[in-house]
C-alpha cells in the first residue's frame, strides 16, 4: 500500500509545482468562479466606461428638423431616460440571457447584427492564425535548429521586418500590385458580386476572395511566431537534457522534436490560447482594406457612435472569448507539462 | 468534289456563327441601348484605394461623391470615365458664440470675417475641389440672394475697422485692446475636430487663428475629440467652432438655426443669435404661404445675418461623380444633388447600361437597416429610395416643382376656426400607377403614411406631419390635406413623406422592428415587403457584401 503523503524517494524529480490539500476538479471550480468574478467586473466596467464618455448617443442620429418632443422620444425609446441603476439592472439581466437589445443606429436586433459578422471573422482571423501558427512555428524550429547558418539569418531577418511593417501599409500594397497591376485577386468581400449560384462554385469564390486578407495576415504575423519559436528553441537546445540525449545516439529529429519542441510546447501552447479570441475580436483595419464584413469595425463603429447596446454586446462576446481561452490555456498548461501537474499532497518533509 | 465543297462550307459557316457568338459574349461594342438596366447592384466597398481600383478596372461603373482631391486627380485623366459636378447644399462654416465676450462685439465677428482667405483655405487643403461660399444660403438653392454683402477677404479693413471701433493694437503684445474693459482682448478658443479625425478642418482651424492673430485677436486652434467638442456646443460652452451641415432646398433651415427659440442646451442656435426682427422674419418664412413670399423673407433673413455674422461660411462641397463612359449612359446632373445621389429622380429614370445589362453601383458603406422609419444613414437611403416615386419631382436645373405621382396640386385655405386660416392642399394622383406586387397606388396609401406618422409618433418624421389636421380622400386620386397653420412648405414635407404601401403597413404595428426588406411578401413570391412604385424593384441586400435591384416592368413612366 502506498502512503501518498511520503516523501519523494531519493534521486526522483521532485514535482515543480504541487498545491497542498488540492485536487483537480478543486481547481476547475476555483477557477471558474474566478472567472465568473471577473466576467462580471468587467461586464460593469463595460456599462460604466461607456457611460462616462462624453457625447451623447441619441446625437448622432438626430436631425436639425426633429422637434424637441421627439427627441425626447428617442431618449426614451433608447431607455436612456431611466435611472442609471435601472439601466444597469436592465443590462446585467439581459446580458445573463445573452439578450444584446437592439442598436440605437440601426434598431436592429444586436445579437443578430453580430452573429451575421462572427463567422465571417472567425473564418478569416483563425485561417490566418492557423496557417500562422503552423507555419511559424515550423520556421523558428527549422531556423533554431540551424543556428547560424544563412538560412537562420534570412528567417530571423524576415521575420523582423514583416513584423516591423504596418499591416495596412503591406495591406494596401497588396491590394495595389494584385488589384490593379495585376488584377488576378478580388478586392472587396467575401464573395463576387453576384455569388456563383451554391456548392462547389460559391465554395471555391470564398476561398478566391480570402487568399489576399489572408496571405497578408499571415505575412505580419508569421514574423512574431517564427520569432517566438525559434528563442524558445534556442533556450531549449541550451540545456543539459539535450546533450545527454545526444549522448544517447538520438537522432537530429529526435532531439529536436521529441525533446527539444517537447519543453518549450506550453508556452506555445499558452500563446495558441491566448491568441485564439483575436478570431473573435476583428480586425478593424484589415476588414475596411478589404471590405470584409466582420466585427472589428462593427465594434469600432459602435464605440465612435456611442451604440451602448452594440458595443456592449461585441465587446461582451471578446470578453468571454478571452476568458474562457485563458481558462483552457490553464487547463491545458498542465495536460501538456506533467511537471505542472496539479495533485494531492504535498511538501511534507 | 461536291461533298467536299458543301462541308468545306458548312465548316465555314459554323466556325464563323461560334466566332461571333465568341466575340459578342465578349466583345459587345458599346452603343446606345434601348431600355434601363435590368438590374442595378451595389457591390459594398468601404476602403476608399479599392473603390478607387474598382472604377479604374470597371468593376463598378458608377463611383458616388468623391471627395478626396487625390482620387479626383487619378480619375479625371482616365480616357473611360466622366466626372460630373454639381452644386451641392453642404455648407462648411465657422460658428462664434455670440453670448460671450469678446465675439458679443458685431465688430470684432466681422474682423474675423474680412481675416478668412477662402481661396488659400480652398486652395492649399482641398487642391481647389470646394467652393468659396459667403452666404448663409447655398448657390444651389433657389433661395440664395447673391446680392446681400459679404465680406471678402481683406485684412486692411479688418484692421481699419477694429481701429475705428476702438480696438487699438498693444504694440508690446500685439494684442488689441478690448474698449469695453481697457484690457487685451483675452484668448479666444476655436474649436475643431482633431487632426486624426479631420485633418482638414483642424487645419483650416490653425490657418484662421493664424491670420487672426496677425492683427491682434488671440484665437488659438483647439483641435478636440467631436464628442467633447458636440457636449461643449450643447452647453454653449465655447468661443467659436468649425462644423458643417448638408442642408436642403428648403430655407427653413435658417429657422432651426437662428431662430431665438432654438438658443436652449442642445438647441442648434448654439450662436445664441436673439434679434426680433430676425426671429419674425425666420417665423414669417417656416410659416409661409407662397415661394415668392418665402424668397423675400429668406433675402431679408440673409442681410441680417449676413451683417451679424453668427456663422461665417467657408465653403460648400459639390457633389463629384464619377461615371464609367463605356458602361453606361443616362445620367442626369442634377442642381444641389449631384449626378448620383438618391435624390437624383433622373438619373434613376434615365440610366442605360452600355455594355452589360447591369448597372454596378458603388455602396461605400453598410446601409446596415432599410427601415426607413428608424433609419439615420445616407448609405441606406441610398437604397431604400430606388423603389420609391415622389408625389412632386424637383427640375434638375432649376429646382422648380415637376408632376410625378401628383399631376397636379391646388395650396389653399381653409378655417380650422372662424377668423383663422391655414393651408389647405389638394394633390391629384395619376391614375395607374402601380406598387411592385401590382396593387393599384391610390390617395389612400399616402394619407395612411400620413396618419401612421401620426399615430405612432415616429421622431424621423412627426416633423413632417404635425400640423395635420384632418385628411380627405373623396375619390381614389384625389388627397386632401388639412393643416394647423399656413406654411408653403407642407407641400413639398408631404411629397417627401416615405411611401408606405397601406396593404402592406396596416398589419404591422411595431414599425421600429418591421424589418420590411427581409419579409417576405405575402402574396407575391421572389419580393420582400418593402416596395415601391418606382422604377427599380428592391431584390435583395446580402449585408457586407451587396444589394441587387431589378426592373419593374409594369412601371407607369415611359422609360424609353
Amino acid at each position: 500500500m502506498t502512503n501518498a503523503a511520503a516523501p519523494p524517494e531519493a534521486g526522483a524529480a521532485a514535482p515543480i509545482c504541487e498545491v497542498k490539500g488540492l485536487g483537480y476538479g478543486n481547481y476547475i471550480l476555483r477557477r471558474t468562479i474566478y472567472t465568473i468574478i471577473v466576467l462580471f467586473i468587467i461586464l460593469s466596467l463595460n456599462f460604466v466606461i461607456f457611460r462616462l464618455m462624453p457625447g451623447d448617443p441619441v446625437r448622432s442620429i438626430l436631425d436639425p428638423q426633429m422637434t424637441p418632443e421627439a427627441k425626447l422620444l428617442l431618449r426614451k425609446q433608447f431607455g436612456l431616460d431611466e435611472p442609471l441603476e435601472k439601466q444597469y439592472l436592465l443590462y446585467m439581466r439581459s446580458l445573463l440571457r445573452f439578450d444584446f437589445g437592439y442598436s440605437f443606429s440601426t434598431r436592429m436586433p444586436v445579437k443578430q447584427e453580430i452573429l451575421d459578422r462572427l463567422p465571417n471573422s472567425v473564418l478569416l482571423l483563425g485561417l490566418a492564425l492557423l496557417i500562422t501558427m503552423s507555419t511559424g512555428i515550423v520556421v523558428g524550429v527549422f531556423a533554431a535548429s540551424r543556428r547560424g547558418s544563412f538560412l537562420e539569418t534570412l528567417v530571423t531577418g524576415s521575420g523582423l521586418f514583416a513584423y516591423a511593417v504596418p499591416a495596412f501599409f503591406l495591406q494596401l500594397i497588396l491590394l495595389l500590385v494584385f488589384g490593379y497591376f495585376l488584377p488576378i485577386f478580388p478586392i472587396r468581400g467575401t464573395m463576387s458580386v453576384p455569388p456563383p449560384p451554391g456548392g462547389l462554385a460559391l465554395v471555391l469564390d470564398r476561398i478566391y476572395h480570402l487568399i489576399l486578407p489572408v496571405t497578408s495576415l499571415v505575412i505580419i504575423n508569421i514574423g512574431y511566431w517564427a520569432l517566438y519559436t525559434r528563442n524558445a528553441m534556442l533556450d531549449a537546445l541550451s540545456q543539459d537534457y539535450i546533450v545527454t540525449a545526444k549522448a544517447k545516439g538520438l537522432n537530429r529529429s529526435q532531439v529536436l522534436y521529441r525533446h527539444a519542441f517537447r519543453s518549450i510546447l506550453p508556452p506555445i501552447v499558452t500563446l495558441i490560447f491566448l491568441n485564439l479570441p483575436t478570431a473573435i475580436s476583428g480586425a478593424v483595419v484589415t476588414e475596411t482594406i478589404f471590405s470584409w464584413y466582420g466585427i472589428g469595425r462593427y465594434l469600432l463603429e459602435a464605440v465612435l457612435k456611442q451604440d451602448y447596446p452594440a458595443a456592449q454586446g461585441a465587446f461582451y462576446l471578446i470578453a468571454l472569448a478571452v476568458l474562457i481561452c485563458n481558462f483552457m490555456a490553464d487547463l491545458t498548461y498542465g495536460w501538456v507539462d506533467p511537471r505542472i501537474r496539479v495533485g494531492r499532497g504535498g511538501d511534507r518533509g | 468534289m461536291k461533298k467536299k465543297g458543301l462541308l468545306i462550307t458548312g465548316i465555314v459557316i459554323v466556325v464563323v456563327i461560334v466566332a461571333a457568338a465568341v466575340f459578342f459574349a465578349f466583345f459587345r461594342p458599346a452603343g446606345e441601348a434601348e431600355t434601363a438596366a435590368r438590374e442595378i447592384l451595389m457591390p459594398i466597398i468601404k476602403d476608399t484605394e479599392a473603390q478607387l481600383i474598382a472604377i479604374q478596372r470597371g468593376d463598378i461603373h458608377i463611383y458616388p461623391g468623391l471627395a478626396r482631391a487625390t482620387d479626383i486627380n487619378a480619375l479625371k485623366d482616365e480616357e473611360n470615365i466622366e466626372i460630373t459636378m454639381d452644386l451641392g447644399f453642404h455648407m462648411f462654416y465657422v460658428g462664434i458664440n455670440m453670448r460671450r465676450d469678446p465675439l458679443s462685439a458685431k465688430i470684432l465677428r466681422q474682423a474675423v470675417a474680412h481675416m478668412v482667405n477662402r481661396e488659400e483655405i480652398i486652395n492649399s487643403l482641398f487642391e481647389g475641389y470646394m467652393l468659396p461660399l459667403a452666404h448663409f444660403v447655398p448657390q444651389s438653392s433657389p433661395y440664395h440672394d447673391d446680392t446681400v454683402p459679404i465680406f471678402e477677404y481683406d485684412p486692411e479693413q479688418a484692421q481699419a475697422i477694429l481701429d475705428e471701433a476702438g480696438f487699438v493694437m498693444e504694440e508690446a503684445t500685439g494684442i488689441r485692446i478690448n474698449p469695453a474693459t481697457g484690457e487685451p482682448l483675452r484668448e479666444i478658443i476655436f474649436m475643431t475636430p482633431t487632426y486624426e479625425v479631420a485633418p482638414t478642418s483642424a487645419e483650416l482651424g490653425k490657418i484662421i487663428a493664424d491670420a487672426a492673430q496677425s492683427i491682434g485677436i488671440p484665437i488659438k486652434n483647439e483641435p478636440l475629440d467631436f464628442p467633447i467638442m458636440l457636449d461643449r456646443l450643447d452647453i454653449h460652452d465655447f468661443d467659436m467652432y468649425a462644423l458643417a451641415w448638408s442642408l436642403d432646398r428648403i430655407p427653413t433651415f435658417l429657422y432651426d438655426f437662428f431662430h431665438s427659440s432654438q438658443d436652449v442646451e442642445g438647441g442648434y442656435n448654439n450662436p445664441g443669435i436673439n434679434i426680433p426682427e430676425l426671429d419674425t422674419l425666420l417665423e414669417g418664412l417656416y410659416y409661409v404661404p407662397d415661394e415668392e413670399t418665402a424668397r423675400k423673407y429668406a433675402s431679408q433673413a440673409q442681410q441680417i445675418l449676413a451683417d451679424e455674422l453668427p456663422y461665417i461660411p467657408l465653403y460648400s462641397r459639390p457633389y463629384m461623380d464619377a461615371f464609367r463612359t463605356d458602361k453606361v449612359t443616362g445620367y442626369v446632373s442634377m442642381l444641389g444633388y449631384g449626378a448620383a445621389q438618391y435624390r437624383n429622380n433622373w438619373t434613376k429614370i434615365g440610366l442605360r447600361p452600355l455594355a452589360d445589362e447591369e448597372v454596378r453601383w458603388l455602396l461605400p458603406e453598410e446601409p446596415q437597416s432599410l427601415n426607413f422609419f428608424t433609419n439615420t444613414s445616407a448609405y441606406a437611403a441610398e437604397v431604400y429610395h430606388r423603389p420609391w416615386d415622389r408625389l412632386i419631382e424637383v427640375d434638375p436645373e432649376t429646382m422648380e416643382n415637376v408632376p410625378w405621382l401628383a399631376t397636379d396640386w391646388q395650396v389653399e385655405t381653409w378655417e380650422p376656426e372662424p377668423g383663422r386660416e391655414a393651408t389647405k392642399i389638394t394633390y391629384n394622383l395619376r391614375e395607374g400607377v402601380k406598387w411592385h406586387d401590382g396593387v393599384e397606388f391610390t390617395a389612400e396609401d399616402v394619407e395612411f403614411a400620413i396618419h401612421y406618422i401620426l399615430d405612432n409618433n415616429i421622431p424621423m418624421h412627426i416633423s413632417d406631419v404635425q400640423d395635420v389636421v384632418k385628411t380627405n380622400v373623396p375619390d381614389p386620386y384625389t388627397l386632401e390635406v388639412y393643416f394647423d397653420k399656413i406654411s408653403y412648405w407642407y407641400l413639398i414635407k408631404i411629397s417627401d413623406l416615405p411611401q408606405v404601401p397601406k396593404h402592406i403597413y396596416e398589419n404591422v404595428d411595431d414599425y421600429q422592428q418591421f424589418q420590411c426588406w427581409l419579409e417576405p411578401h405575402p402574396e407575391v413570391e421572389g419580393l420582400t415587403q418593402l416596395i415601391g412604385t418606382g422604377p427599380y424593384v428592391f431584390d435583395e441586400y446580402v449585408p457586407g457584401e451587396y444589394v441587387r435591384l431589378l426592373r419593374f416592368e409594369d412601371y407607369w413612366y415611359d422609360q424609353k
